[in-house]
């Protein structure tokens, strides 16, 4: 068996080079090793999807590659998973996230998703055409700090502005914060609509929101 | 060349890298929506029912243009018919909101079979060709553009777009299989549509794009696919709208075969026009300015988009449903006034 080191860097290894079904097995020897799961999340499996992300970021990944980096990260985080001890996480904010009503193109979602829960958000995924008031009632059942909103299509970028009135008008706009992003979505659309920031990419998305729970 | 033109010989013109008066300002519908609330009510034919109403799609398309509003016809209004008519479920949105797709019908491109074979006669493709031929009985001087739902972007919507780009990776072959039998689908549509008198056909693809696929497979994918659509299209302008940021496929663009390429706001003309030299260049007024900025700023964004040398003056992405007709028309006013 490998030392610990060489087999948090197969982990890594397999989720930047696309390796979603090796991993499970390597994960699984990790595991049956005695490594604590928790190091092998971190420094393998997050280490992993952080370096596939840097290379989406020099253009050398686009998101075919990213979205298989991520399906191997997952299938590693479903066997470590279960042997994370409580005290492992301290989980960061709860984060709703969807696509807005009129759409139902959630890439751009998903790999938001995925990075923010890389950095360890929690995340309330409400899926794609979502009505305005499923954010708002999300928000109020679950006590979420930041709502995530996402669209492709121009003809959907009003419900993003409808989610923040809905929010206002419930008075829980001073609760959470409103992170908005996706092609037709500009800096200057986000501020006029009063969303609280705009991201252009997966990976700004984490800046992002850390900047913005962390204020 | 100086002499005023007809609206359907400058736009074939300007498609051609040809003398003409001035620019054209078109929108071709279809993913590239033109239609907005205030043009609606004003025609009387209001979302969602002339979706599935041949008379009032083309009563919808004809007040626009009346309305000194863009210089073309141009239907569908959304970009789910194709989808559609081979199987996938649709949400026909409201008054503001586009019909959208609901279903995938696919979970993965092996499935073939289960894509239904696009029928010319019944449904929204029905619609839509009943449309253009009662549009060609009007102003025989307005291009009728005729809209087809990108290769990619469909097989993106018959089946989840994320499996298939995992399936582009994993199983080239069998997507390829996937891919022919939905281009084979868009060929029908297509030369149905130029049929029924469609002047101009344009293919958006939104999906496909070098932004998401990455180079190599937007040359291998999005590229081949347009193409061989392209080819079997007869029709005196073909334009091509790719969404997205292209400088990883700039040198990519001048393979396809159609006569304008039209892209997003994001990407500057003057970058474009370094790389695209054999295509006209359409677009790229910006969208959101259109939907939500004053005239005056519109003006501005059109005579900056002349300077640049743009061929074909149209919004970037098609217009967002809230956009005051007020924009439109200033749009065109400019290009006009040149």
């Amino acid at each position: 068996m490998n030392n610990k080191e060489e087999s948090l860097k197969s982990l890594s290894e397999c989720v930047v080079e696309m390796e979603d079904e090796k991993i499970i097995s390597i994960a699984e020897e990790y595991i049956k090793a005695g490594y604590p799961a928790f190091d092998g999340i971190l420094y393998g499996l997050v280490d992993g999807m952080n370096k596939a992300a840097d290379l989406y970021e020099n253009e050398e990944y686009f998101i075919p590659e990213l979205l298989i980096c991520s399906d191997a990260m997952y299938n590693g985080l479903n066997v470590l998973r279960p042997y994370l001890k409580k005290t492992d996480f301290s989980q960061k904010a709860k984060v709703v996230i969807g696509v807005v009503e009129g759409d139902t193109h959630d890439i751009g979602k998903n790999l938001v998703k995925i990075m923010l829960e890389t950095a360890g958000y929690e995340l309330i995924d409400l899926g794609r055409d979502v009505p305005a008031g499923s954010f708002v009632d999300t928000v109020k059942n679950t006590g979420a700090s930041v709502v995530a909103l996402a669209t492709l299509m121009s003809t959907s970028t009003n419900n993003m502005k409808r989610v923040i009135d809905l929010l206002k008008e419930e008075g829980l706009r001073g609760n959470v914060k409103v992170v908005v992003g996706g092609g037709p979505i500009s800096p200057a659309f986000a501020k006029k609509i009063g969303a609280d920031g705009y991201s252009e990419s997966a990976v700004e998305a984490v800046k992002l929101v850390n900047s913005l729970v962390d204020a | 060349m100086k002499q005023k033109m007809t609206q359907k010989l400058r736009l074939s013109a300007a498609a051609k890298k040809q003398p003409v008066d001035r620019p054209p300002c078109i929108c071709p519908g279809g993913m590239m929506n033109m239609m907005f609330a205030d043009i609606m009510e004003q025609a009387g034919c209001l979302w969602p029912e002339t979706h599935n109403d041949a008379k009032k799609m083309a009563e919808l398309a004809y007040a626009l243009n009346q309305a000194d509003g863009f210089e073309n016809y141009g239907v569908p209004f959304c970009m789910t018919v194709e989808a559609e008519a081979m199987g996938a479920t649709v949400n026909m949105g409201n008054r503001l909101c586009e019909p959208h797709v609901v279903e995938s019908l696919l979970t993965s491109c092996v499935q073939i079979e289960k894509i239904k074979p696009l029928d010319l006669q019944t449904g929204r493709v029905a619609t839509v060709l009943d449309a253009i031929t009662i549009l060609k009985g009007k102003n025989p001087a307005v291009p009728i553009i005729g809209n087809l739902t990108g290769p990619i972007s469909v097989a993106g919507t018959l089946l989840d777009m994320s499996l298939l780009l995992r399936e582009f990776r994993k199983f080239p072959a069998d997507a390829q299989r996937y891919l022919d039998i939905i281009c084979d689908n868009l060929i029908v549509f297509g030369k149905a549509q130029i049929e029924a008198g469609a002047d101009a056909i344009c293919i958006s693809e939104p999906s496909g794009t070098g932004e998401i696929l990455g180079p190599q497979n937007f040359a291998n994918f999005t590229v081949n696919c347009l193409n061989k659509i392209l080819d079997e299209l007869n029709v005196s302008v073909k334009i091509v709208h790719i969404c997205g940021r292209l400088k990883s496929v700039y040198d990519i663009i001048p393979q396809i075969h159609c006569d304008a390429f039209s892209f997003d706001a994001v990407v500057p003309i003057a970058e474009i026009k370094k790389h695209v030299t054999t295509h006209a260049v359409m677009g790229n007024i910006s969208t959101f300015a259109l939907g939500s900025m004053q005239p005056e700023k519109i003006a501005s964004l059109v005579s900056g988009a002349l300077t640049q040398g743009v061929d074909i003056v149209a919004p970037a992405c098609g217009l967002s449903t809230t956009t005051p007709l007020v924009n439109v028309q200033t749009m065109v006013d400019v290009t006009r006034t040149i």
